[in-house]
């Protein structure tokens, strides 16, 4: 890991730790203060100059506290921005889903919508906002635009791959932290006369469980790494995107019950930890294209590929040098 | 905590050539392998065509050259097995010696034993296979019950070994054995090099479910065993062994085993395939894709000298599922009228009936869980 990658894994560890039990209202300013949002932002322009394995890094620890803000919007609509040659405004810019959502979007300032290869910046203050809550209890927010944009340009960018992107890293640090909660839950629970960790049952469950989140975090990992392969890879990385949170949804499909099995009752309750990393599991393995939606996706390409043509592809693209540009 | 960092796998020199040539050499022989042959294909032996991978240069890549080696790296040597095996090339006749008694040698082996074995090995012509597995000594290894005394002459050893997998095809067995009579579980085994046309010596054939012979039984009746066949240390044996599995449980063929029948997939389904079928070919290529990472870059830590155990067992567990249930998917998803007289079909119930061995070969499930919950601090 890189030294700067390590100091702002530690800066984001500290940060978020404190945050973890911490509402947006509260949260999102010492957010912000952090300037999280020029991470993607090159140097030469006063950003942070970061790569997308530290995007990775940051949001898999964000994952990992069950941040109450979206990050990854707060992360990603800068760079969008900058690339469509477009100032960002003031204050936290959501990004809009297909459909018109936009997580925490009612405490968004803009909105950044894209269309038919068009990106539209419009404000939440001119637009209809229809509040709704995730499963996990964030809000997700319906904002039909109003007014016209504050400001539009052509853009290429496929913003639920970027949300992908962003819910893949959260959802490896999730699956980590309610591995983290079962792994000391089994060592101190005792039944039977011992912790329940000493029954193979368990151990075979435990290992099947960070097998799973050692799944995702790995294919997390290298799709980041694919990012960075920059222009090399034609397409900005759909394929290791793509592939990435499909592979997530399926460890989701895997942990989600084993860690509630293990915790038995006390892990069904309100207050205890788990169901802030579960739950919000469980909303993001539906939110930015779910199995269908990714399966479907790879499916088409590699079929167009033809039996013959998978191999050669996915080897040159993970020999192809990096070059980030 | 990061349970699963990832390395970068970066091989030196031109990987896209070296792919090439792996390629071109499959080209010339692939007309002749027929599509049984091309799944689970580190188990299927071609003879003539190990050959011509030693001739090319691409066995004992990583071995020095006064051994018959290339002095490549063991990333290269990555590349080349997993273009061999995402082709279905038939390279079980040279696949142990390759991966693993090869390097044993060259890690524990005297000065004679790597002369004797390791220049044939790397040309293609003399093949090894793994003697650990008895009767009474499966999961539990420590079991072992051959024995080996000590005599003036040599070795003289007695008792069985089992499930050896193309015993029948090699010329030697690295084999782990008890010489210390005394002695109980891990402690007083010994690693022995035998010459399998030593008197005292017979094979048997085991027909495995899907009709082939590839495993046998294989017996020691008395058999002198020269002193210099001692790999490694007299007593050190389990440890030994314990790093011939480490070689063995993330490379590719632990997830690539039934590779070709994703092939073939894609390629009987037609241009505009079904959904169903779609949304398959999509979930297997994130697996895929997934597992690839993962076993590459444990492959990368071995590289850089570390010892990723925990690792090893996630890839081959995670691998293994995989591959298993990947027939039983496509059958599930796929029309069988639709694959009549395809190589498809063959391969379809070739695989599905030979897929509970990949789970079973080199560690049950249940045993490399356990390692990993030990590593988890549970056990
Ligand atoms: C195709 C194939 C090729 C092979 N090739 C070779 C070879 O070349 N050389 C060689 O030496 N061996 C070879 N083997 C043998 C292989 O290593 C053994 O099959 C394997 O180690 C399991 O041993 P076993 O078959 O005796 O099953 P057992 O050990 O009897 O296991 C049966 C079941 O019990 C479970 N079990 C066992 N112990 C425990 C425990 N403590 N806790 C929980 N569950 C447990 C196992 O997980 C398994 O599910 C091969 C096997 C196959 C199938």
């Amino acid at each position: 890991m890189s030294e700067s990658r390590q100091l702002l894994c530690e800066m984001a560890n500290g940060l978020f730790s404190e945050l973890a039990e911490v509402g947006f209202d509260n949260a999102w300013p010492r957010i912000e203060e952090a300037g999280f949002a020029s991470l993607l932002i090159p140097e030469e322009q006063g950003g942070f100059g970061g790569d997308w394995g530290d995007a990775y890094a940051v949001l898999r620890i964000a994952g990992r506290y069950a941040l109450s803000a979206p990050l990854g919007d707060a992360i990603f609509a800068p760079r969008l921005l900058m690339e469509a040659g477009i100032k960002p405004p003031a204050g936290l810019i959501g990004l809009a889903r297909a459909n018109g959502k936009v997580g925490y979007g009612r405490h968004c300032g803009c909105v950044i919508l894209i269309e038919d290869g068009e990106l539209r910046l419009v404000e939440v203050a001119t637009s209809e906002v229809v509040e709704g809550y995730s499963l996990a209890g964030e809000p997700f927010d319906h904002i039909c635009p109003g007014g016209a944009p504050l400001a539009s340009a052509p853009c290429a960018a496929n913003l639920i791959a970027m949300g992908a992107f962003a819910l893949v890293a959260q959802s490896a640090g999730a699956l980590d932290a309610a591995f983290q909660l079962t792994l000391e839950h089994v060592n101190t629970r005792v039944q039977f006369g011992k912790a329940l960790g000493r029954f193979q049952a368990v151990q075979q469950a435990m290992a099947e469980f960070s097998v799973e989140a050692a799944a995702i975090d790995a294919a997390g990992q290298a799709m980041a790494a694919a990012l960075d392969k920059g222009n090399v890879l034609d397409d900005g990385a759909a394929f290791e995107i793509a592939a990435a949170k499909l592979r997530a949804n399926m460890a989701i499909e895997k942990c989600f019950p084993i860690a509630h099995r293990l915790h038995g009752a006390i892990g069904f309750t309100i207050e205890y930890a788990l169901n802030r990393y579960t739950r919000r599991l469980m909303a993001w393995r539906g939110d930015c294209g779910n199995d269908a939606y990714w399966a479907g996706q790879l499916g088409q390409h590699v079929s167009k590929l033809s039996g013959g043509g998978f191999w050669p592809e996915i080897t040159r693209r993970s020999d192809a040098a990096g070059s980030v540009v | 905590m990061q349970i699963f960092p990832i390395r970068a796998f970066d091989p030196p020199g031109d990987v896209t050539r070296l792919r090439e040539q792996v390629r071109e050499i499959i080209r010339q022989h692939d007309h002749r392998w027929t599509p049984e042959e091309r799944c689970n294909p580190w188990l299927k032996c071609d003879a003539r065509f190990s050959r011509a991978l030693g001739d090319a240069g691409l066995l004992g890549l990583t071995w020095p050259r006064r051994y018959g080696g290339q002095g490549r790296s063991v990333l290269e040597r990555y590349v080349v097995l997993e273009e061999l095996l995402a082709h279905g090339a038939p390279c079980g006749c040279h696949w142990i010696a390759d991966r693993q008694t090869g390097p044993l040698l060259l890690r524990y082996g005297n000065e004679l034993l790597r002369e004797k074995y390791l220049p044939g090995m790397a040309r293609g012509e003399v093949f090894a296979c793994i003697g650990l597995s008895e009767p009474n000594a499966g999961s539990d290894l420590a079991s072992v019950r051959s024995q080996a005394r000590r005599t003036p002459d040599g070795w003289v050893l007695n008792g069985q070994k089992i499930w050896t997998s193309n015993a029948h095809e090699c010329q030697a067995m690295l084999a782990l054995v008890r010489t210390d009579p005394a002695s109980e579980r891990q402690a007083g085994l010994s690693q022995l090099m035998i010459d399998l046309d030593l008197p005292g010596v017979t094979i048997r054939p085991i027909i495995d479910m899907t009709g082939e012979h590839h495993f046998n039984e294989v017996f020691f009746d008395d058999v002198l065993i020269p002193f210099d066949s001692l790999v490694g240390t007299e007593g050190e044996g389990w440890k030994q062994a314990m790093a011939e599995l480490a070689y063995e449980r993330s490379g590719p063929e632990r997830y690539l085993s039934t590779y070709m029948l994703f092939v073939e997939l894609v390629d009987a389904i037609g241009a505009d395939p079904p959904e169903p079928v779609v949304q398959l070919i999509g979930r297997l290529a994130a697996e895929i894709w997934t597992l690839r990472q993962m076993s590459m870059s444990t492959a990368a830590k071995l590289a850089a000298g570390e010892d990723p155990v925990i690792e090893a067992s996630i890839v081959k567990d995670l691998g293994n599922a995989f591959e298993q249930a990947m027939p039983r998917l496509i059958q599930a998803a796929v029309d069988p009228d639709l694959l009549a007289g395809s190589a498809l079909e063959r391969m379809l119930a070739h695989v599905l009936v030979a897929s509970p061995s990949f789970s079973l070969r080199g560690g049950t499930p249940e045993v490399l869980r356990g390692i990993i919950a030990k590593g988890l601090g549970l056990r």
